[in-house]
């Protein structure tokens, strides 16, 4: 999921220190387990925004904020409320944020939280980045752990000198991600596959943004 | 006689660390090249070392060309995309530099720009291929250039590391990779080394072991518990205590110098590196200590 985190409410209130009212719209997914665009999180801004003299003319929790048609047709019966608001303040993703920017083109919109990354939820809102997204896989390789993402260096071939006693230079909380990638591959017995294996350097043009995909088969006329 | 050509020759060579300032005040980088013209055979020229920016390591080799320093040029994948390495391989070639050691480099957040974007586009392993690749008349992507590079490429390694076999599986790869010679981190434990050499002289690669002076027990102590892969024995510690605070210095470079002397005399690998880390000008002594000089 992508993983977000509340902004500083006086830098948002920066953003918006122009408007008076506003429409809140929250996410079921991701932002809602994040606990930044749930039910008690779009409550309690509301709350802090009239304590600030704000009006809030409505509030609604997108299905899955990132998928635009969907969003769309849910927000149908909230016309009044949003044409009412002044501003738009989304309390998702960035790309929940800017679903908003595409469905009300006049109406300016903020986002209410900053977007972190692609997280696996480990406990609840405890939250590990474990893949960068990065357009051609490599865990095929690597015993499934991500180097490009779990390695600081992004390092594909094994441990840097920074290793000390099993974990990274950068911090001893994080585990050396070749050390780990060598001891999965040891208890898969693949070690000797570990040893012949020299991963070739990225072809980072598979991450060249901005990306598109259709998923679907055209269908032909 | 080229570093190359000595270290092929087979004699014990002996390399040191040249640190660039930060500023273009480099009168005291000088001096340190003046100290160990004609005692060492090449000198490492570090690249933002632990990611502080400083002078870079390719202008400062020309520098130690013309005082008379066969130079090896350091380079680092974390500041430079592969267009930006390769393109400052082929400056080096044209100046003349001949020794290039590859390394991924420390992390930014070690250093004093923590909010730089650290680049690692390849690492250690890929640049020793990139390298190969320049020597060969060839590219990164393949394409064919107007002349070729003729580096001798190193490498370096952690002989002390824990857990030490992902570390040789990556040592290897860097032997497949073109690595002709070794650089290892500070080794303290001469038995230990020797385990280590055992694995290396499997390929026939050159290793030149690496050598950080101890100024006192409390400086062992504080590499012990901070900078990894470098392990001091406490009998070592111990003998740094009871020289007291005066001697310690003194102790030390009696310390690497014996071990520098025993690795030669028992034939255990093929050079030294000394990283006197501001302290160039012990080097010469230390060597002299050593019978090297």
């Amino acid at each position: 999921m992508i993983i977000t985190k509340k902004r500083e409410f006086k830098d948002l209130m920066e953003n918006i220190k122009g408007y008076k009212s506003f429409f809140l719209i929250g996410c079921s997914e991701c932002a809602t387990l994040c606990g930044t665009g749930g039910e008690p999180e779009l409550k309690s801004m509301k709350e802090v925004l009239e304590a600030e003299g704000k009006a809030v003319t409505g509030s609604f929790i997108a299905k899955t904020g990132c998928q635009v048609l969907g969003t769309k047709v849910e927000l149908k019966p909230f016309k009044d409320a949003i044409d009412k608001a002044e501003c738009i303040i989304v309390m998702s993703c960035g790309a929940g944020t800017q679903t908003a920017v595409e469905l009300y083109e006049d109406k300016a919109v903020y986002p209410a939280n900053d977007s972190l990354f692609l997280g696996n939820m480990t406990r609840l809102q405890f939250f590990d980045e474990r893949c960068s997204l990065c357009g051609r896989c490599i865990l095929d390789k690597t015993g499934g752990i991500c180097p490009i993402t779990a390695c600081p260096k992004g390092i594909l071939n094994g441990p840097c000198g920074g290793c000390k006693d099993g974990h990274c230079e950068i911090s001893p909380d994080i585990k050396c991600a070749w050390v780990r990638i060598y001891e999965r591959m040891k208890k898969l017995n693949k070690l000797q596959e570990l040893c012949e294996t020299t991963i070739e350097a990225k072809d980072w043009s598979a991450a060249q943004k901005p990306r598109t995909l259709i998923a679907r088969e055209e269908k032909k006329k | 006689m080229s570093f190359r050509e000595i270290l092929n020759s087979g004699k014990f060579v002996v390399t040191a660390e040249v640190g660039p300032p930060k500023g273009t005040d480099i009168k005291e980088m000088i001096h340190h090249m003046e100290v160990l013209k004609g005692k060492i055979d090449a000198a490492n020229i570090t690249d933002n070392q632990s990611a502080v920016m400083r002078i870079c390591s390719m202008a400062v080799c020309k520098i130690a060309m013309d005082h008379g320093l066969e130079p090896i040029l350091q380079m680092t994948c974390r500041d430079r995309n592969r267009i930006g390495l390769q393109s400052d391989l082929l400056g080096a070639s044209i100046l003349g530099i001949q020794n290039v050691l590859c390394m991924t480099g420390d992390h930014v957040s070690a250093g004093d720009h923590k909010g730089a974007k650290p680049v690692y586009d390849v690492e250690s392993v890929q640049l020793l291929k990139i390298v190969d690749g320049l020597n060969n008349g060839k590219d990164m992507s393949g394409n064919e250039m107007k002349g070729s590079t003729n580096f001798f490429q190193g490498a370096v390694v952690t002989p002390e590391a824990n857990p030490l076999e992902p570390q040789l599986i990556k040592f290897d790869k860097k032997v497949k990779a073109g690595a002709k010679f070794f650089q290892t981190q500070a080794i303290y434990d001469i038995d230990k080394f020797k385990e280590f050499m055992k694995h290396a002289r499997k390929f026939s690669v050159k290793v030149l072991a690496g050598f950080v002076v101890l100024k006192s027990a409390g400086m062992a102590n504080f590499l012990n518990n901070n900078v990894p892969g470098i392990r001091v024995p406490q009998t070592l510690i111990d003998e740094l205590k009871a020289a007291g605070k005066e001697k310690a210095l003194d102790t030390g470079m009696n310390i690497t110098a014996r071990h520098i002397k025993q690795l030669k005399e028992e034939n255990i690998c093929d050079g030294v590196h000394i990283m006197a880390i501001g302290m160039e000008d012990k080097v010469p002594v230390i060597m002299e200590r050593a019978g090297l000089l």
